[in-house]
């Protein structure tokens, strides 16, 4: 599982251009399973279990990630940006950037002699921030940058002991988890889609469900886990290393209460989101025509939205083991 | 400009803060090939080039970097730390790092989970920035208090002939002085130079105090980065990349030099800009020019962008430029007849 993320999280695809996530995947699923792509790239894919569903079940994952893309050059050749999907600021800051997957830039960061102390304690307007990718005029950077080009914050994938940490765990540990449940034999049908646009309002998931129809839905995620120092208790959401994490509520969704507890009572290890934050693409599936069943299943991730996301190699298995386990409890109708 | 990329590159792969001395080492590896040389304080090393006249000039650039110091594990693998030189804290949230504890460790320090951050964090404690070390409880057996905590980022290239990294400020410097022990090696020289690479400019310009004073030199010239031009800086505050070295004018700075640096640049062609400061230099030059019966010293910088960040950028030509001034200035003497 670990090498299958690290392939998936070095392909940079920002909302906009998950093609290239896209056809990883094909690669990957070729073969295990009937698939298509829709008008907005989604990948919509049909797994011939040994028996026939009682409920028609879709399963997702989102290929896009948080990045930038480039919005003006300046006479000067500096590049202007806006963030596609949230960012915090800091986390721009001073950091490497790649365009277009091969062109390296930094985002630039006056000198710390030469900010007053009231500015250095805010963080400046996200407008105001550039990218340096050593142009020395509008003319030498158009020669290799359009407006509309994608970037990503650029950090290798690192693994130590049993943490990865890597950019875009969101949501390549969902579209991991997806791909290894359509390459093993299942014992019942489902739809699997593999869904852009997530990152800039749930876009992809959308016309996807229509075109699915399903009675009930996984949604495979990577949360928000604040089991860092400093935070209490009850502000943590999530603990890296317990086990999957499963919503009863965030900001778009109340999740089936016994699609929720039929998991937490599976006795494979995992965990509630313990706070009513964050938001994926339940809030559209559950929505989609005449309502949908839908369960969130998510790896706990630390520093989400930024290019050193940490999650834990033990939550990828949990996910993976809760995961099959909810498509058969669905699927055979024991939940009605 | 291959061989000047490839030191560059080297050096700024490397670290150097405390008792953490890759930099160093490889400096020190690089100047025994050309020089006579020595290993003085802790970080600092000392080359020797001995030349027709016993005047001696100290050539100085410095090998630490801005880093941290761990004050505090905690139990779930948590570092607080203590700043090593001027760093802005806004930069620091998802900013990796390497932990030189018993083994090397990557961490990053943590940033404000979503829910918890209403867009308005300050940033003004760096014990509030704590670093994640991946380790959990494992994190006490390796990492100690005292330990130092270097930015994980290598070196890149940009366009043209700028790269980025971190720790430019002031492996540039360091680059100027390797190459330059490179180009005399060998050759005769008017003069006796010193090339020091100094130990913790960026915690006060101590090594170079202690590397002056041992040296006792005649004449000095510090090699320095300073604020290249951005989209947020005044032009009067800053220099531009690409234009040159930048030759330093101050009070606290040996006029004479000052000029004769800006003659031979323009003698020669070589690419120069000139840097104003109405008072120290915020560099080595400032203690070196203190030392012992006073020593006669100049500045020579390089325009960097970004300085003090993970994403500094400098341009290969300038550091080039400096080179190639510095060497025309040691061949002519100095200010040995001046």
């Amino acid at each position: 599982m670990t090498e299958l993320l690290k392939s998936l999280c070095e392909l940079n695809a920002p909302s906009g251009s998950e093609a290239n996530v896209a056809e990883f995947i094909k690669t990957q699923i070729d073969g295990f399973c009937e698939y298509k792509t829709d008008n907005l790239g989604n990948i919509i894919a049909f797994k011939k279990g040994k028996n026939t569903s009682a409920k028609k079940l879709m399963v997702d994952a989102h290929m896009d990630e948080v990045g930038i893309i480039i919005t003006y050059i300046t006479a000067e050749g500096f590049l202007k940006f806006k963030t596609v999907g949230t960012i915090d600021t800091a986390s721009l800051m001073g950091k490497r950037v790649k365009i277009n997957s091969e062109i390296t830039g930094v985002v630039g960061s006056k000198a710390v002699h030469l900010i007053s102390a009231e500015e250095a304690k805010k963080c400046p307007e996200k407008e105001s921030l550039y990218i340096d990718i050593g142009a020395k005029s509008k003319a030498e950077a158009e020669e290799i940058i359009s407006l509309g080009d994608y970037g990503v914050i650029d950090e290798p994938f690192i693994v130590s002991g049993e943490k990865v940490m890597s950019k875009a765990i969101d949501d390549r540990i969902g579209c991991a988890i997806l791909i290894k449940l359509l390459q093993m034999t299942s014992e019942y049908d489902f739809y699997a889609t593999f869904t852009t646009g997530e990152e800039i309002g749930l876009r992809g998931a959308k016309t996807a469900a229509y075109s699915v129809n399903p009675d009930s839905a996984i949604i495979l995620e990577a949360t928000t886990a604040a089991d860092i120092a400093g935070v209490s208790k009850e502000n943590r959401v999530c603990v890296l290393g317990e086990g999957a994490a499963v919503s009863f509520m965030d900001r778009a969704t109340v999740y089936d209460r016994a699609y929720y507890n039929a998991a937490l009572n599976s006795g494979i290890k995992c965990q509630s989101k313990c706070a009513v934050t964050g938001g994926n693409n339940s809030g559209v599936v559950h929505l989609n025509r005449n309502g949908v069943r839908t369960l969130s299943i998510s790896v706990p991730c630390r520093y989400i939205h930024t290019a050193s996301c940490v999650a834990d190699k033990r939550d990828f298995e949990s996910a993976l083991t809760l995961s099959k386990y909810m498509i058969n409890k669905i699927c055979s109708g024991s939940l009605e | 400009m291959k061989e000047i990329k490839e030191l560059l590159f080297s050096l700024c792969e490397r670290d150097a803060v405390g008792n953490v001395s890759s930099a160093a080492d490889f400096a020190f590896e690089i100047l025994k090939k050309y020089t006579q040389a020595e290993k003085a304080d802790n970080l600092t090393v000392i080359g020797t080039l001995k030349g027709e006249s016993e005047y001696t000039l100290m050539l100085d650039a410095h090998i630490d970097e801005v880093a941290f110091v761990v004050t505090d594990v905690d139990d779930e693998g948590f570092l607080t730390v203590a700043k090593c030189g001027g760093i802005d804290l806004r930069t620091l949230p998802a900013k990796r790092v390497t932990v030189h504890g018993k083994e090397k460790v990557t961490g990053v320090f943590c940033s404000a989970p979503p829910h918890l951050s209403d867009g308005e964090t300050e940033y003004s404690d760096i014990s509030k920035l704590k670093i994640d070390t991946l380790l959990g409880g494992k994190a006490k057996e390796i990492i100690s208090v005292g330990d130092f905590v270097t930015s994980d980022t290598s070196p890149a290239s940009l366009l043209s002939d700028r790269v980025t990294s971190k720790a430019v400020d002031d492996r540039a410097g360091v680059v100027c002085l390797l190459e330059l022990a490179r180009r005399f090696s060998g050759k005769k020289l008017p003069i006796t130079v010193k090339f020091a690479v100094c130990d913790a400019e960026e915690l006060g310009t101590r090594g170079s105090k202690t590397a002056a004073f041992r040296i006792n030199p005649d004449e000095a010239i510090a090699i320095d980065v300073s604020f290249g031009d951005g989209p947020d800086i005044s032009k009067e505050e800053c220099g531009k990349l690409s234009e040159g070295a930048m030759i330093g004018y101050s009070p606290a700075l040996d006029g004479v030099i000052s000029k004769k640096l800006t003659n031979i640049a323009k003698e020669n062609g070589i690419p120069a800009q000139s840097e104003i400061m109405g008072a120290r230099t915020g560099t080595d030059a400032d203690v070196i020019s203190v030392t012992r019966q006073g020593v006669r010293t100049g500045l020579v910088s390089i325009p960097l962008r970004n300085m003090h960040t993970a994403a500094e950028v400098v341009d290969l030509k300038d550091i080039k430029a400096v080179c190639d001034l510095l060497e025309k200035y040691i061949l002519s003497g100095g200010v040995m007849n001046d």
